[in-house]
């Protein structure tokens, strides 16, 4: 009986460990590694839905996105980085999966353009408003002097006019 | 005349003084410059927009032209297929309707296959796996590929999925439908397009 007992467990041990080794060397095999739901949302949240308008992956509930995420999973435990993904999404699907253009040129100016129109309405509005006030402080001294430098023309204008208002009196008399 | 003279002189002054523009006028004239301006700007990408966004997909004319790339790795472009009748599907593995008629055009697609007609399939953002899987579950057996950068669908500038178009043979756009087909539709729809051309003279 004894021996029958050490024979049974003789067996299981060496069962066991060929099973250790046939799963080590499947592992082995197999490149890919775990990846976390977290990690699959942090890419998900840089890529955005095919399907609907300004939706990330990782909020969509659409059958196209789990396939998505899905497929960031499949390519992160290839040994991708977060950012081999996103650009193999680029390259396939094109520019509208990451919202913004790729080009660095398109990109500069599709995000500084709204910065600098911006900034150009302000320092416009800030210009005007700096201008009226120096301005209201010199306005009332300028148009009194504009007005004394005016009156010796608007005299002698006069004069011309009261002269030959006379001048057509004196003919009618 | 020294009540007329006081009159007039006042008259004249203050004219002379109004016909000179003042330096706040010159900053009103600025800020209706910048606001115009601003408006005009935001009233031309409004404009783009709104005429982008109308953009419907071509329903005649020349079909656009294009080189699909298989799955099986085989390129096929569409002026080629000139001479031909072309119907131009445009799916995807995620896409519910599609399911619904993919039995149907591989049906249709055997029945007319030596009658001078090509099937080509567009996934549209489809990854290469799902897609594979979805021609294998359906059996479907007509060129199929992948819209690298959905350049295809924007030149057809399909709303989703199903779109179908059918060409004729000259290469001009016959029918468009978007929504999911069976088998007599698509043999109708194939059929007006074999005939378009054979009864002129």
């Amino acid at each position: 009986m004894k021996t029958l007992v050490k024979v049974t467990l003789v067996l299981v041990l060496i069962v066991m460990a060929f099973a250790a080794v046939t799963l080590s060397v499947s592992a082995q095999d197999d490149p890919r590694r775990p990846v976390s739901d977290d990690e699959v949302n942090a890419v998900s949240k840089k890529l955005y839905c095919p399907v609907c308008e300004n939706i990330t992956l990782d909020t969509c509930g659409t059958l196209a996105c789990a396939q998505w995420r899905d497929e960031v999973r499949i390519l992160l435990s290839e040994g991708n980085t977060p950012e081999q993904v996103i650009e193999n999404f680029v390259v396939r699907f094109g520019d509208r999966v990451v919202g913004t253009p790729v080009d660095p040129l398109l990109r500069a100016i599709a995000l500084i353009t709204p910065w600098v129109f911006s900034a150009a309405v302000l320092v416009g509005v800030a210009v005007v408003f700096f201008r009226w006030r120096s301005e209201g402080t010199h306005t009332a001294p300028m148009a009194a002097k504009r007005s004394t430098e005016k009156t010796p023309n608007a005299t002698h204008s006069l004069e011309d006019y009261r002269a030959r208002l006379e001048s057509d009196l004196a003919a009618r008399r | 005349m020294t009540h007329l003279h006081a009159t007039e002189q006042d008259v004249l002054t203050e004219a002379a003084v109004v016909a000179e523009p003042t330096p706040a006028k010159h900053g009103a004239n600025f800020i209706v410059f910048l606001v115009g301006g601003i408006l005009v700007v935001l009233a031309v990408i409004f404009g783009l927009g709104l005429r982008h966004q109308q953009q419907t997909q071509p329903t005649e004319g020349f079909a656009p032209l294009f080189t699909l790339q298989t799955l099986s790795g085989e390129a096929i472009s569409l002026e080629s297929l000139r001479g031909q009748v072309v119907v131009i599907n445009f799916w995807a593995s995620w896409c519910g309707p599609c399911r619904s008629e993919a039995a149907e055009l591989e049906a249709a697609w055997q029945r007319y296959k030596d009658q001078g007609v090509v099937f080509l399939g567009i996934a549209y953002t489809d990854t290469e796996r799902n897609a594979q899987a979805y021609l294998q579950e359906f059996g479907i057996t007509y060129p199929n590929g992948l819209d690298y950068q959905t350049k295809i669908s924007a030149q057809y500038r399909i709303t989703g999925v199903p779109e179908t178009f059918i060409i004729d043979r000259e290469g001009h756009i016959n029918e468009f439908v978007m929504v999911p087909l069976n088998q007599g539709q698509i043999s109708a729809m194939i059929e007006r397009a074999l005939t378009k051309g054979q009864n002129q003279p």
